[in-house]
C-alpha cells in the first residue's frame, strides 16, 4: 500500500517528490544532521577523502578501538594540545610580553577582559593535564611493551617512535615550563629561578645553558621574550611536527601494538608446509616452503570501518577531554601572586610541580659529611634525570622479551622490567607529592593537614 | 558498540552545552552588574529616568598613565562626581568635594590615595584584603583591626607618598604629628632620612619598601603584619628586637601609629616629579646669575633690562650685558644708527624699520615717552663710552670698566 503511494508520487513534480521524501523521514532525522555510509566503500571513502581524517586507516581493528587497552591517552594529549593552541592563540592577542606590562595584562585577563579568566584558566588547566596525560601515555606504552617491533613488516620501527615520544614528553615539559614564567608573578619568577638553577649545576654546560636560556645571568626582559617566543612559536611548532610524525609512524608501524597478537594467533593457525614437497623453483630458491608471505591473515576479520566507529569514539574522547578541562577550570582558580620581585624570595620557593620530584632529589642528595656539604643539584638535578632519559631512549634496544608479549597489559614475560619501571614511576610520583603538598617554609616537612606558619602581611 | 558510543557522544555534547551555558552565566552575572543596576534604580528614583539613562554601563576605569594605575573602582562607585548623592549609601555616595579640587580623579585615580586593587572588578579583590595583595583599602576595616580612632588616618600614609618633603600638610594630622616627633626626638641623630642624618641606626629613607618577610614577628602577639611590628617597635623597641639600642621614647599608641604610618610611607615609588609636593619644575638661576641681574637692574642701564632690550642688545658702557648678543652693542647707537640707516637715532627709534620695527610693534611696545627716555639714555651711554675710551688710551694701563 505504502509503496504504491510512493511510486505514484514519483510521477509528480520534483517539489512533490521532495515533500514526500521529507515527510517520510522521522522528525528526529529532520532536525539533526546524520549520515550513515550505505556501503563499506562509502565508509572508507569518508575517511580517505577527508583532510583531517585521512591519517586514520579506512578500516580499524576492534582491539585498537578498545577503551581499556590504550585509554586513548595519546588522543587526549593531542586534544589537549589543540585546546592549548586555540586558547593560547587568543591569549596572544591579550598578553604583553614585557616586564612592565606582563603582570598587568594578566591581571586584566583575570578581571576585565571578557572571558579572560576562562581562557587563562582553561589554558592553564589543559597545560597541567597535558603534562600528566603525556606522562601517563608513556607509562602505558612501556607497560604494554608497545615500543617493540613485532612481525617483520616493511619499515616497522617502533623504537624510533618511542624515542619521538620521549622527545615529545620533554618538549611538553619545556612548553609548560616556558609558559610558567609568562604571568610574571612571584610564583612564576621563583619557579623559573629554581628550575634554571638546577640546570646550571650541570658540569661544563650548566652555566652556558642557563645563560642562553635566560639571555643573561638574571631573569629579566631578555628571559621573558625568550620564553615567550619558545612558548608561543618554536616549541608548539616542534610539537606539531613531531606529533604529525608520531601519528604517521603509528600507521607505518602497522597500527597500535595490540594488533600484533592477531599475527601471532594467525601464525599458530597456519598449516605447516608439507615437508616432503619441495617448492624450489628451478633450483633458484631453497627451502621447503613458499616464503612470499609467511603468515596469512584475514585482514577483514574483526575489522570495522573507521567511519563511524573510530570517528565517533574520537568525538567522544575530544568532548570528554574538553568537558573535564572546562570543569576543572571552573573548580580551580588560576593563581596569580604578587608581581615578580627579585628582592623577595617566597618561603618556600618551589619549581613547577612536575619538576618537584627533581627538587626533592636535589634535597635528598644534598648532605653534609664532616663539615663539607655536597650539593645535590648535580646528582639529583642533572645526573639522575639524565640517566633516566638516556635509559628510556635506549630501553627498546635492550628489551629482549618475546614478540608475544607485545601489546598486552601485564605480560608475564616482561614482569621484571615492568616492576622496575613501576617502581621508578611510583618514586617520581611520591617525590612529586611530597614536594607539592608536604614541603612548607624552610623546606620543612609538613603533613597535609598541618597548617603552615601564617604569612606576614603589610597590614 | 556504535549505539553505545553515540549515546556517550550525546551525553558529552549536552553536558558541554550545559557547561558552556554556565560559563556564559558566570561571565554575565558579576556583582558589579548588580551594583550598576541598583545605582540606576537609585538615580531613577531621585533624579528621574532621563538621568539614569546617561549612566555608562560596563566596566569603567580611570587610567592614570603618569602613575601607571588603572582603577576600576568607578565600575561600582559610579557617583564619585555626582551632585546630590552626598548622603547616599556606599558605593553610591558622592566623593567629598574639597579634596578632589586639588586631586582630580583623572590625575590621581582612586587607589593612589585609598589603596586597594584597582584592576579588580570583584569586591574582595578590589578592597584588597586578599592573599597576594599588600595594599588593602585603607579605611574602616583596617582601622578597626588596629583600633585607630580616625578611620581616615591610615590613608595619610599614601598622601605622604607625594607630600613626603612637606614639613606640614593641611589635613594630614597623623603624619604631621609624626613629622614633628621626628624633629622633636631628633631621629636623625641616629638615622639617615632623605639623605640627612646619622649612621648609628639603619637608613630609613626607604623603610616602607622593606619586604614583609624581613621583619621578625617572633615576639609579636597578634597579627603578623609590618604595621603591627612598627607600632610595637615604636612603643617598645627592645620588646620586638631585643638587640636594639633604640631608646624607648614612651610614645602614646596614637603617636606610635602615626610614626608607623610615616615610616611605611617612605617608599621608592616611581612618581613623576610634577606630583611631588614642593618640587619646582623650572630652571632655577644660579646665585651669580641672580646677583648679576640685580646689579644690572640697579645700575644706569636698568631701563634696558626692565624692558627686555637686553635679551638681544648689550649696553656695555651702562653695565648691561646681553647673554645672546644677537643685536649690536647699543653703547654707540648714536653713531651706529646713523651709519647703518642714514638716519638719526631720534628719528629711527620713533619710526623704526627692519627687525626693530617688528620687535617694537609686537614684542616690546614702547610708549613715546619710553622711546624718548631710551634715546636720552643711549646718548648718555655714548657719552660714557667716549669717556671710557679716553681713559683706556691714557698711559696708565688699567683694564676697561675699572
Amino acid at each position: 500500500m505504502a509503496t504504491e503511494e510512493i511510486s505514484r508520487t514519483k510521477t509528480n513534480s520534483f517539489l512533490g517528490t521532495l515533500r514526500e521524501k521529507l515527510a517520510l523521514k522521522p522528525m528526529w532525522e529532520k532536525l539533526t544532521w546524520t549520515w550513515k555510509p550505505e556501503t563499506k566503500r562509502e565508509a572508507g571513502d569518508a575517511i580517505v577523502r577527508n583532510f583531517i581524517l585521512h591519517w586514520f586507516p579506512a578500516k580499524v581493528s576492534l582491539e585498537s578501538l578498545s577503551w581499556g587497552y590504550s585509554f586513548w591517552l595519546g588522543t587526549i594529549s593531542a586534544v589537549l594540545f589543540l585546546i592549548l593552541t586555540i586558547t593560547g592563540g587568543i591569549l596572544m592577542f591579550l598578553y604583553v610580553p614585557s616586564v612592565e606590562r606582563a603582570y598587568l595584562s594578566v591581571k586584566d585577563l583575570e578581571f576585565s577582559t571578557s572571558y579572560g579568566w576562562f581562557l587563562r584558566g582553561l589554558h592553564r588547566i589543559s597545560a597541567h593535564l597535558m603534562v600528566a596525560v603525556v606522562f601517563l601515555h608513556m607509562v602505558r606504552v612501556f607497560l604494554t611493551g608497545a615500543f617493540k617491533n613485532g612481525r617483520k613488516a616493511v619499515g616497522q620501527n617502533r623504537p624510533l617512535n618511542w624515542i619521538v615520544g620521549v622527545a615529545l614528553l620533554l618538549i611538553t615539559l619545556l612548553l609548560s615550563f616556558t609558559g610558567y614564567l609568562l604571568p610574571w608573578d612571584q610564583l612564576a619568577y621563583w619557579a623559573i629561578t629554581v628550575g634554571t638553577n638546577i640546570a646550571s649545576s650541570a658540569p661544563v654546560f650548566g652555566d652556558p645553558t642557563r645563560f642562553i636560556l635566560l639571555g643573561g645571568t638574571t631573569i629579566e626582559q631578555a628571559t621573558l621574550i625568550r620564553f615567550y617566543v619558545l612558548h608561543c612559536f618554536l616549541l608548539p611548532l616542534a610539537t606539531f611536527g613531531l606529533v604529525s610524525y608520531h601519528m604517521w609512524r603509528v600507521r607505518k608501524d602497522g597500527g597500535l601494538a595490540c594488533t600484533e597478537k592477531r599475527y601471532e594467533e594467525a601464525k599458530k593457525q597456519e598449516q605447516p608446509a608439507i615437508a616432503s614437497k619441495t617448492y624450489s623453483l628451478l633450483g633458484i630458491t631453497g627451502g621447503s616452503a613458499v616464503d612470499v608471505q609467511n603468515v596469512m591473515i584475514d585482514d577483514e576479520k574483526d575489522k570495522v570501518p573507521s567511519s563511524p566507529y573510530l570517528t565517533v569514539r574520537l568525538a567522544v574522547v575530544t568532548l570528554a577531554t574538553l568537558l573535564v578541562s572546562i570543569l576543572l577550570t571552573l573548580l580551580v582558580r588560576a593563581p596569580l601572586e604578587e608581581a615578580a620581585n627579585p628582592a623577595v624570595t617566597p618561603n618556600p620557593a618551589k619549581a613547577p610541580w612536575y619538576f618537584l620530584w627533581l627538587q626533592e632529589l636535589v634535597t635528598i642528595t644534598t648532605f653534609t659529611v664532616g663539615g663539607i656539604t655536597i650539593n645535590g643539584a648535580l646528582i639529583g638535578g642533572i645526573i639522575l634525570p639524565g640517566v633516566l632519559v638516556a635509559a628510556a631512549v635506549l630501553w627498546p634496544y635492550f628489551d629482549k622479551s618475546p614478540v608475544s608479549s607485545i601489546g598486552r597489559w601485564f605480560p608475564k614475560e616482561r614482569k621484571w622490567q615492568n616492576r622496575v619501571f613501576v617502581i621508578i614511576v611510583a618514586a617520581i610520583l611520591i617525590l612529586t607529592f611530597i614536594g607539592t603538598y608536604m614541603r612548607g617554609p624552610f623546606w620543612e616537612i609538613y603533613m597535609p593537614w598541618q597548617e603552615w606558619e601564617q604569612a606576614p602581611r603589610r597590614f | 558498540m556504535f549505539s553505545k558510543d553515540a549515546i556517550k557522544l550525546y551525553v558529552m555534547g549536552i553536558s558541554l552545552l550545559a557547561l558552556t551555558a554556565f560559563v556564559f552565566f558566570r561571565e554575565n552575572t558579576t556583582d558589579w552588574r548588580d551594583y550598576q543596576a541598583e545605582f540606576r534604580d537609585l538615580v531613577t528614583e531621585k533624579f528621574g529616568a532621563e538621568r539614569a539613562e546617561q549612566i555608562p554601563s560596563g566596566v569603567q576605569q580611570i587610567w592614570v598613565k603618569d602613575l601607571d594605575r588603572v582603577d576600576r573602582c568607578v565600575t561600582c562607585h559610579q557617583a564619585m562626581e555626582w551632585k546630590g548623592l552626598e548622603t547616599a549609601p556606599n558605593p553610591y555616595r558622592t566623593h567629598p568635594k574639597g579634596i578632589l579640587e586639588k586631586h582630580p580623579l583623572t590625575a590621581y585615580g582612586c587607589t593612589s590615595c585609598h589603596g586597594g586593587q584597582g584592576f579588580s572588578t570583584t569586591l574582595p579583590d578590589a578592597h584588597g584584603n586578599v592573599e597576594h595583595w599588600e595594599e588593602p583599602v585603607l579605611g574602616q576595616e583596617v582601622s578597626e583591626a588596629y583600633l585607630i580612632k580616625n578611620s581616615k588616618a591610615l590613608m595619610e600614609m599614601n598622601c605622604n607618598s607625594c607630600h613626603r618633603y612637606d614639613r606640614q600638610t593641611t589635613g594630614m594630622d597623623y603624619i604631621n604629628t609624626a613629622k614633628n616627633l621626628v624633629e622633636e626626638k631628633d631621629c636623625r641623630a641616629c638615622h639617615t632620612i632623605n639623605g640627612r642624618g646619622g649612621i648609628i641606626g639603619p637608613d630609613l629613607t626607604y623603610e616602607g619598601d622593606k619586604p614583609t618577610e624581613q621583619f621578625d614577628y617572633g615576639r609579636l602577639t597578634g597579627r603578623h603584619a609590618v604595621f603591627a611590628w612598627q607600632v610595637a617597635h615604636f612603643q617598645n623597641p627592645k620588646m620586638v628586637s631585643p638587640d636594639s639600642i633604640m631608646p624607648n621614647f614612651g610614645l602614646s599608641s596614637q603617636d606610635a601609629q602615626a610614626l608607623a604610618l610615616l615610616v611605611m610611607s617612605w617608599k621608592k615609588e616611581p612618581i613623576p616629579a610634577s606630583y611631588i609636593s614642593g618640587v619646582q619644575l623650572r630652571d632655577v638661576p644660579t646665585p651669580e646669575e641672580i646677583a648679576r641681574e640685580k646689579e644690572m637692574l640697579e645700575g644706569d642701564g636698568a631701563f634696558f633690562v626692565q624692558n627686555k632690550c637686553f635679551v638681544c642688545h648689550s649696553v656695555s658702557s651702562l653695565g648691561v650685558n646681553s647673554a645672546a648678543k644677537i643685536g649690536p652693542d647699543l653703547s654707540d647707537a648714536v653713531v651706529d644708527v646713523q651709519n647703518r640707516f642714514g638716519r638719526t637715532l631720534d628719528d629711527f627709534l620713533m619710526d623704526p624699520t627692519g627687525t626693530m620695527s617688528v620687535v617694537l610693534a609686537t614684542q616690546i611696545p614702547l610708549t613715546t615717552e619710553q622711546r624718548q627716555q631710551a634715546i636720552a639714555l643711549l646718548k648718555v651711554a655714548y657719552q660714557r663710552k667716549l669717556e671710557q675710551q679716553i681713559k683706556n688710551t691714557s698711559p696708565s694701563p688699567t683694564p676697561a670698566g675699572k
